[in-house]
C-alpha cells in the first residue's frame, strides 16, 4: 500500500514537471524574441501603479527610456539625438510663452487593448491616482507639476511656479512625458473601487486585468519564464505611428539563476537580446565565432551614457576634508579599472576627461574643456596624492605605514553590492590605491538587499566609499545629473534613490542647479555648467570610476536579425529593443533563415 | 617512535601523498626567493594567455642577426592571412557570384585571393545586397574586420620602422631575414600561466595563494583538532554531567549542517573584518565536532583499562592520567583526524570564497579567491581563460589528494583491521 502511494506521488510529481516544461516550450522559436538579463525571479503582476511588481519587461518607466512593450508613454526618449518622439502623443508638445504650461495632443488613432480610444482624461486620471497613491514615479514629479488637465481633448501640464511666476523646472516636464506610463481611466476606477480607495492596497494590487496600449500583452508567467503575446489589433499599425506590427509574435524572458546561467543561454542562442556585462565580450565573436554582435564593433563596443561613481560619505569625519577626497581620487589607477574591470568596454579618462557630462558629444559640448583642464586628473598619481595628504596634515606619525587623522589610523571601507563584477573589481582598485598612499582602505561587498537599504538612508555610517550610478541620458540631462551629483535637495531624504547619496552640501551649487533650467542663453548655460564642473572637480564629493552604457546591448543572431547597429541610418538607440525609442527596433526584425 | 615512523614511511600510499604535499609546500617556500615580485601586482591588461611576451619597442633597438629560414615566407603568409580567413574570402566571393573555382587556399593562391577580395569587397554593398550567408550583423562585421586586417601592412618584403618621434625620428629598414635573440631584448617576460583578470602573473599569485590556503588549513585543522581533542578527552574521561553538557553542545553542532553554519557566520562577520586568520579560526571552530565525538568514544573504552585504574589508585592528577595514560593510545587517530581537518579546512575556504564569502581581497590571494575572481570575470564562459582557474583547481585537488593519501596510508599502518 505504502509503495503504491509512493509511486502515485512520484508519478504525479513527474507529470507536473513535464506539464511545466511543456508550457515553457510552447512558444514557437521562430515567432519568439527571447530577452535576457532583465527579469530575475517570478513576476508579481502587471499593475502600472505599483512599484513592486518585479515585472521588468512590462514595467520600467523612467525618463532615460521607458520600456513600452505593454504600457506606453506620451513620448519616447532617444538618447542618440536627445529628442522626444511622439508615442501616444500627436506631434510635438507646445509650450506657452513663459514655459509654465505644456500642451500635448493625443494621437486620435491610439486605442486601448479593449478597443476604446485613449483620451486626455486617461492622462489626467493617471496623474491624479499616481499622486493619490503616492506612486514614486508620479510622486517624484509633484514638486514640479502643479496639475495635469484635459482641455479641448488635449492634455495641459501646468508647472509649479516660483514666486515671480517662473516655472520651477520646465525640464522635469519633459522627463514626465517620457518617463511615466498612461493608464486607462476605466481601469483606474475599477482598481480604486475594488480596493476601497486604500492607497496601500492599490499599490499591492496585482493588476493583471490592467488595460494597456502597447503592442504586447501578458501571455503567461511562471517561475521559469515570463511571456507576452502580440496584440494583433495594436493601434500602432496606424500610418500615423509605426504603420505595422512588431515582427515577433511573442516576447519572452527566461528566469535564470544568475549572470553565468544567462550568459550560457545567450551563447547557445536561447536568448536573442541580452542585457548584461560580459567580460571580454569580443571573444564571443573573435575566438568562439558565435553569431553575436554589439552596437559598436570596436572598443568600447557599447554606447556609454552614464558613469558609475564612487561617493564619499560626508558623515565620515576624515572624508569631510576635500584634500583627502581628492587624494584618494587622484591615486586610483583608472586605466587599470577600465582595462581590467570593464575589459575596455568604456572610453578612458584620457579620451573623455572627467566632468559632470556623459561621453556623448551633445553633453561634452556643454562645458568649457579648457577652463577645467587643470583640475582634471587621469589617476595613478600616487606622489601627488601623498603630497596632498601631507599638506593637509594627515601623516603617519607612529610609523605603522598608515596615516593618522586626529591621532587615529585612517580606516575606510570601499563598498559595492556582491556579484556586481565590474564594480567589485573597481572597488578592489580603489582599496589598492588607498593602501599605496597610506590610507587603510579595504573592500566590502554586502549583498544587494542590504546594500540598497544602507546607501539610500538619510544618514548612515556603515559605508565610507560606495558605488552607485548617476542618471544616464534623459530629456533633462545633464542638468539632472548635476543635481544628482551635488544637490542638497536629497539631504535628509529617506529611501533616497535620486542622488547625492553622500550628502554633500554646497550653497553655490544649489544656486547653479536652480538657475540652469531657467537659462536659455547658450553661453550663459555653458558658463553655469563649467562652474558646476569646476566645483565638482575641486571639491570631489564623488568621483566616477568608468563610463558605462545605461543598458548593455548584445544580440545573438541565430534566429533573428535586423537589429540596430552604429551607422545604420535608423537612429534607433541600442537600448535592448525595448527602452525609449529603442522599441522601434522590434518593427525591423526579420528571421535569419 | 622510530619504529612507528619507519613503518609509516614503508606505506607506499603515505609516501606518495607525503612527497606530493612536500613538493607543494617546498614550492611555496622556495619560489618567493626566485620571483620577488608582489603577487598582487598587475602586469598586463586582463587575461593574457600563457607565453613569453617580448617588448616590440625593445626588439627594434636590440642587436639583429641574419637568419635564413626556408619556411619563413610560408609562416608569414599563414600569419597574415590565416586559413580561416582564406576560407571566408572564398565563401564571400562565391556568395557574391565571383568565379573562384580555380582558386584554392594554398599559399600560392593567397595573393590572388587577396586581390580578388580587395576588388569585390565593399562594406556598404554587403549591407545593401544581403549576400546569402552574410545577412546578419555578426557576419557582416566579421567581413569588415577581415577587410581591416587585409588592408594593413602585409608586404612580405622589407618593412620600415620609425623610432622616436618628431625631429629625432629615425627610420630603419627591417629586412625579412632580421632576427633578434629573445634573451637580448631589454624587456621580455615569460608568464608560464598567463595573467588573471587583474593582469596579475597567475603563477606567482598561485604560489602565494597556495601558501595562504595551506596556512588557513593548518590553523583551521589545529584549532579543530585541539578543540575536539580537549572536549572529547574531558567528556570521555570525566563523564557524568560534564559529558552530558559537552555532548549536548556537540549534538547541537552536529544537527546544524557545518557549511550552512560557516556561511552564516562568515556573512555576519562582514567582509572587511574577514582576515585570513579570522577565516581560518571560524572554519576551525565549526568543525571540531566529529573529532570530539570519536575521541570521546575511544576514551570511554580506555578509561576502565587496568593501567588507567592503577594510575588513578596511585593518585595521579587528571591531567597526568589523560596525557600519559590515554593520549598515547589515541595519538595515531588524532594525527589522522588532523590531516583530514587540514584538508577540509582548505576546501572550506575555497568553497566559501567561490561563493564570494572569502577573506577580504586586498591583502593576500587565496585559492578560493582566485577561483572567485576567475568566475566573476567569465574565465570559463566568455573570457576563455583556462589558465586562470584550471591550475587552481589542480592545486586544490593535489593538496586534498595528497592529504587523503597520507591519511589512508597512516590508517593502513595503525588500524589493526587493515594491517597486511
Amino acid at each position: 500500500m505504502k509503495k503504491l502511494l509512493c509511486m502515485v506521488i512520484a508519478l504525479m510529481l513527474a507529470l507536473t514537471a513535464i506539464g511545466a516544461v511543456a508550457e515553457v516550450t510552447d512558444l514557437p522559436r521562430e515567432e519568439t524574441l527571447y530577452f535576457g538579463g532583465q527579469q530575475w525571479g517570478p513576476i508579481v503582476g502587471h499593475n502600472p501603479l505599483s512599484a513592486n511588481m518585479n515585472n521588468a519587461m512590462a514595467l520600467a518607466a523612467n525618463a532615460s527610456g521607458s520600456r513600452t512593450i505593454m504600457f506606453e508613454t506620451l513620448y519616447m526618449y532617444n538618447m542618440l539625438d536627445g529628442q522626444l518622439y511622439p508615442l501616444l502623443a500627436d506631434g510635438e508638445y507646445v509650450w506657452n510663452d513663459d514655459m509654465t504650461e505644456m500642451t500635448v495632443k493625443i494621437n486620435p488613432a491610439a486605442k486601448w487593448n479593449d478597443g476604446t480610444a485613449v483620451t486626455a482624461d486617461d492622462v489626467v486620471a493617471t496623474w491624479d491616482v499616481g499622486i493619490e497613491v503616492k506612486n514614486s514615479t508620479y510622486n517624484g514629479f509633484a514638486p514640479y507639476i502643479e496639475s495635469v488637465e484635459a482641455v479641448d481633448g488635449a492634455v495641459v501640464i501646468k508647472a509649479v511656479k516660483t514666486e515671480d511666476g517662473k516655472p520651477v523646472n520646465p525640464l522635469q516636464l519633459l522627463d514626465f512625458v517620457s518617463g511615466t506610463y498612461i493608464c486607462q481611466k476605466a481601469w483606474i476606477d475599477t482598481v480604486v473601487e475594488r480596493n476601497g480607495g486604500d492607497a496601500a492596497k492599490i499599490l499591492e494590487d496585482a493588476g493583471n486585468d490592467a488595460a494597456y496600449t502597447g503592442p504586447y500583452g501578458p501571455y503567461f508567467a511562471n517561475d521559469q519564464l515570463v511571456a507576452f503575446v502580440r496584440n494583433d489589433n495594436y493601434w500602432g499599425q496606424d500610418e500615423s505611428m509605426w504603420g505595422k506590427l512588431p515582427t515577433p509574435k511573442y516576447i519572452a524572458h527566461g528566469i535564470y539563476a544568475d549572470n553565468d546561467a544567462t550568459l550560457v543561454a545567450f551563447k547557445e542562442g536561447q536568448i536573442d537580446v541580452n542585457q548584461q556585462f560580459i567580460a571580454n565580450i569580443q571573444n564571443l565573436w573573435l575566438e568562439e565565432d558565435l553569431p553575436i554582435a554589439t552596437y559598436i564593433d570596436e572598443e568600447p563596443y557599447q554606447l556609454c551614457a552614464t558613469m558609475p561613481t564612487a561617493w564619499y560619505n560626508m558623515e565620515t569625519p576624515v572624508l569631510q576634508l576635500a584634500a583627502v577626497r581628492k587624494a584618494i581620487a587622484i591615486a586610483i589607477d583608472y586605466d587599470n579599472i577600465i582595462e581590467n574591470a570593464m575589459t575596455n568596454q568604456s572610453p578612458s579618462f584620457a579620451d573623455v576627461p572627467r566632468s559632470l557630462m556623459n561621453p556623448t558629444d551633445g553633453e561634452q559640448a556643454l562645458y568649457d574643456h579648457d577652463a577645467v583642464a587643470e583640475l582634471q586628473w587621469v589617476g595613478k598619481d600616487i606622489e601627488g596624492a601623498k603630497a596632498l595628504l601631507d599638506e593637509a596634515g594627515i601623516t603617519d606619525s607612529d610609523g605603522d605605514g598608515y596615516r593618522e587623522y586626529n591621532g587615529e589610523k585612517v580606516e575606510l571601507n570601499a563598498c559595492c553590492p556582491d556579484g556586481w563584477t565590474d564594480w567589485q573589481a573597481a572597488m578592489q582598485m580603489v582599496a589598492e590605491a588607498g593602501q599605496a598612499i597610506g590610507l587603510d582602505i579595504t573592500t566590502n561587498y554586502p549583498t544587494w538587499d542590504i546594500y540598497q537599504t544602507v546607501f539610500t538612508k538619510s544618514s548612515q555610517d556603515e559605508y565610507d566609499i560606495f558605488m552607485w550610478s548617476p542618471p544616464g541620458s534623459a530629456p533633462s540631462s545633464p542638468w539632472g545629473r548635476v543635481r544628482a551629483f551635488m544637490s542638497s535637495d536629497f539631504i535628509g531624504a529617506e529611501n533616497n534613490w535620486s542622488g547625492n547619496y553622500g550628502h554633500y552640501q554646497n550653497d553655490r551649487i544649489d544656486e547653479i542647479i536652480a538657475a540652469i533650467p531657467l537659462t536659455t542663453d547658450e553661453d550663459e548655460l555653458k558658463a553655469l555648467y563649467t562652474e558646476a564642473t569646476e566645483i565638482y572637480l575641486t571639491e570631489v564629493p564623488s568621483f566616477s570610476l568608468m563610463y558605462r552604457p545605461t543598458a548593455f546591448h548584445e544580440v545573438n543572431e541565430s534566429v533573428w536579425t535586423g537589429y540596430p547597429e552604429e551607422g545604420d541610418g535608423t537612429s534607433i538607440p541600442p537600448t535592448v529593443l525595448t527602452d525609449g525609442y529603442g522599441i522601434a527596433g522590434l518593427f525591423n526584425l526579420e528571421l535569419v533563415g | 617512535m622510530k619504529n612507528t615512523l619507519r613503518s609509516v614511511f614503508h606505506s607506499p600510499r603515505f609516501v606518495v601523498g607525503f612527497v606530493i604535499f612536500m613538493a607543494i609546500l617546498l614550492t611555496t617556500l622556495i619560489y618567493p626567493f626566485f620571483v620577488t615580485r608582489d603577487p598582487l601586482q598587475g602586469l598586463g591588461k586582463g587575461f593574457l594567455a600563457p607565453g613569453t611576451y617580448v617588448s616590440v619597442y625593445d626588439t627594434n633597438t636590440a642587436q639583429t642577426y641574419r637568419v635564413e629560414l626556408p619556411e619563413a615566407n610560408a609562416n608569414r603568409m599563414e600569419s597574415i592571412v590565416p586559413m580561416e580567413d582564406r576560407v571566408t574570402i572564398i565563401e564571400f566571393l562565391t556568395a557574391k557570384g565571383v568565379d573562384v573555382s580555380h582558386l584554392t587556399t594554398d599559399n600560392s593562391d593567397v595573393a590572388v585571393l587577396v586581390s580578388q577580395w580587395k576588388e569585390n569587397y565593399d562594406e556598404a554593398d554587403v549591407k545593401k545586397s544581403k549576400y546569402p550567408g552574410f545577412t546578419t550583423q555578426a557576419k557582416r562585421k566579421a567581413l569588415a574586420r577581415l577587410d581591416k586586417r587585409l588592408s594593413g601592412n602585409q608586404s612580405l618584403a622589407a618593412m620600415n620602422v620609425t623610432l622616436g618621434d618628431g625631429e629625432d625620428a629615425a627610420t630603419t629598414k627591417v629586412a625579412d631575414s632580421d632576427y633578434v635573440k629573445v634573451s637580448e631584448v631589454a624587456n621580455a617576460i615569460t608568464l608560464p600561466l598567463g595573467t588573471d583578470n587583474f593582469g596579475r602573473d597567475t603563477l606567482t599569485e598561485l604560489v602565494k595563494a597556495t601558501g595562504v590556503s595551506l596556512l588557513i588549513g593548518l590553523i583551521a585543522g589545529t584549532v579543530a583538532t585541539l578543540l575536539g581533542l580537549i572536549v572529547g578527552l574531558l567528556a570521555g574521561y570525566v563523564g557524568g554531567l560534564l559529558d552530558d553538557i559537552l555532548m549536548f553542545i556537540a549534538n547541537l553542532f552536529t544537527v546544524i549542517p557545518g557549511f550552512v553554519l560557516l556561511i552564516l557566520i562568515y556573512y555576519s562577520i562582514g567582509q572587511s573584518a574577514r582576515g585570513v586568520t579570522t577565516c581560518a579560526l571560524v572554519i576551525g571552530f565549526t568543525s571540531w565536532v566529529w573529532t570530539a565525538r570519536s575521541v570521546r568514544s575511544q576514551v570511554i573504552s580506555l578509561r576502565n583499562r587496568d593501567h588507567v585504574n592503577l594510575s588513578k589508585l596511585s593518585g595521579h592528577s587528571l591531567v597526568r592520567i589523560v596525557v600519559t595514560d590515554i593520549l598515547p593510545y589515541i595519538a595515531s587517530y588524532v594525527v589522522m583526524a588532523f590531516i583530514l581537518q587540514v584538508s577540509s579546512g582548505i576546501l572550506a575556504e575555497a568553497q566559501l570564497s567561490l561563493l564570494g564569502l572569502g577573506p577580504k581581497t586586498t591583502e593576500v590571494p587565496t585559492l578560493g579567491l582566485m577561483m572567485n575572481w576567475a568566475k566573476l570575470f567569465g574565465a570559463y564562459t566568455s573570457s576563455n581563460a583556462w589558465w586562470a582557474y584550471f591550475p587552481v583547481i589542480l592545486v586544490i585537488a593535489l593538496i586534498s589528494f595528497s592529504l587523503n593519501l597520507m591519511n589512508t596510508g597512516l590508517d593502513q599502518v595503525f588500524n589493526p583491521a587493515l594491517r597486511d
